[in-house]
């Protein structure tokens, strides 16, 4: 593979052909935060939280789907950059439950770590919620879609990792949710524990049921100034 | 709600008419949701496995587009337009007036099987507003008095 040469935050990158702007920028220690790209997955570019200026390009780019190009000269974290990141922050937790404090997963959660990075608190957007019934039935899985930010990572783990097919994307607009079947709660008849897709899940949508006296998964969160 | 029509011999014959692409799956659907009136879980299962897709995924493509229906619908379809124009000129009203006179509100369907209330978003009439449709049939420049005219004499002749 041609070695390629770019220009990433004013420093020379050297990269081979083919990578994404994201795993050369990975490569050269410059870190971009990431909702729904792992590099174990077929990057698809939802969650736009990696994207990154690239000079004559008319838009941002995704970096974790778009290749890098020789000559090409990259910003990740831009003034433009850094508030479209902080926006998208916004307008996940928007429509996020917000339930940190009960949440069996809120210290590893990406999109909190993401939006403390980003120093985002609040959204300034009216809260627009969709709750749904905690699906619970299942002796292996517990599901909140309350929680799911739609980063697809649970299908496309179940797809491509550990290559079932349990979960698909349906309805539209602000009403899409990832459904199991015919938009049933999520059982032990669709679902055997193979828990690939609760590693996978970047939020608390996807957990192990809690065991009694079981603590909190990962150190608190403590946001330093 | 009558019962779930038998839909194997049915759906046999319009699957004859396919290859078996993925792409075949939106005309399957098409052609089933014009036969059946709505789409079954077991059509949809059935055309997944015809076309070695998952349920989950012909139910997501199913339900992102609003042509179709999981439950069944009346045989006429009214379709009220609630696009700028038609609001302007008392669209909403005409809708009012329907959904008093059917006693169901826009998505459901009467319990004689007879109407789907729907609404759209401009069925692009917009110089005839207010608009609405039942079936194939469009209706123009409307009054609450001319729709609930309209009502009655589809009930005539029904």
């Amino acid at each position: 593979m041609a070695e390629i040469t770019a220009t990433i935050n004013g420093r020379q990158v050297k990269a081979k052909e083919g990578m994404t702007i994201l795993e050369a920028a990975l490569e050269s220690g410059i870190d971009i935060p990431t909702l729904c790209h792992r590099p174990e997955l077929v990057p698809i570019g939802a969650c736009r939280i990696c994207v990154v200026e690239v000079e004559g390009s008319r838009t941002l780019v995704g970096s974790c789907h778009t290749p890098i190009a020789g000559g090409m000269v990259i910003h990740t974290h831009s003034d433009k950059v850094l508030a479209t990141r902080r926006m998208i922050i916004e307008l996940l937790l928007a429509s996020h439950c917000g339930s940190c404090y009960m949440c069996d997963k809120a210290n590893i959660c990406e999109l909190r770590k993401i939006a403390a990075d980003l120093e985002v608190g609040l959204p300034r957007f009216q809260m627009r919620k969709n709750y749904y019934a905690l699906e619970d039935i299942s002796p292996y899985i517990v599901r909140d879609l309350t929680k799911c930010i739609m980063c697809r990572r649970c299908a496309r783990a179940c797809r491509e990792v550990a290559g079932h097919n349990v979960f698909g994307i349906a309805y539209r607009g602000f009403d899409t949710k990832v459904v199991v079947d015919f938009d049933q709660p999520i059982d032990k008849e669709v679902c055997r524990d193979c828990g690939v897709c609760i590693s996978f899940c970047p939020t608390g949508a996807l957990g192990k049921p809690r065991e009694a006296k079981e603590e909190k998964r990962g150190k608190p969160l403590i946001i330093t100034s | 709600m009558p019962a779930e029509p038998d839909v194997t011999r049915e759906l046999k014959e319009i699957l004859s008419r396919y290859s078996g692409a993925s792409s075949d799956l939106i005309p399957i659907l098409q052609e089933a949701q014009e036969k059946f009136g709505y789409l079954p879980e077991e059509v949809m299962q059935r055309v997944a496995r015809f076309l070695r897709l998952t349920d989950n995924m012909v139910y997501g493509v199913s339900t992102f587009y609003a042509q179709f229906s999981f439950t069944p619908t009346g045989r006429n379809k009214i379709t009220v337009c609630r696009g700028t124009a038609c609001h302007v000129r008392g669209g909403a009203r005409i809708l009012k007036e329907i959904e008093r006179r059917l006693g169901i509100k826009p998505g459901e369907t009467t319990e004689d099987m007879e109407y789907t209330l729907e609404t759209v978003a401009c069925i692009g009439a917009c110089a005839l507003a207010p608009t609405m449709k039942i079936g194939n049939e469009t209706y123009g420049q409307m009054t609450t008095m001319k729709a609930a005219e309209v009502l009655g004499a589809k009930e005539k002749a029904s």
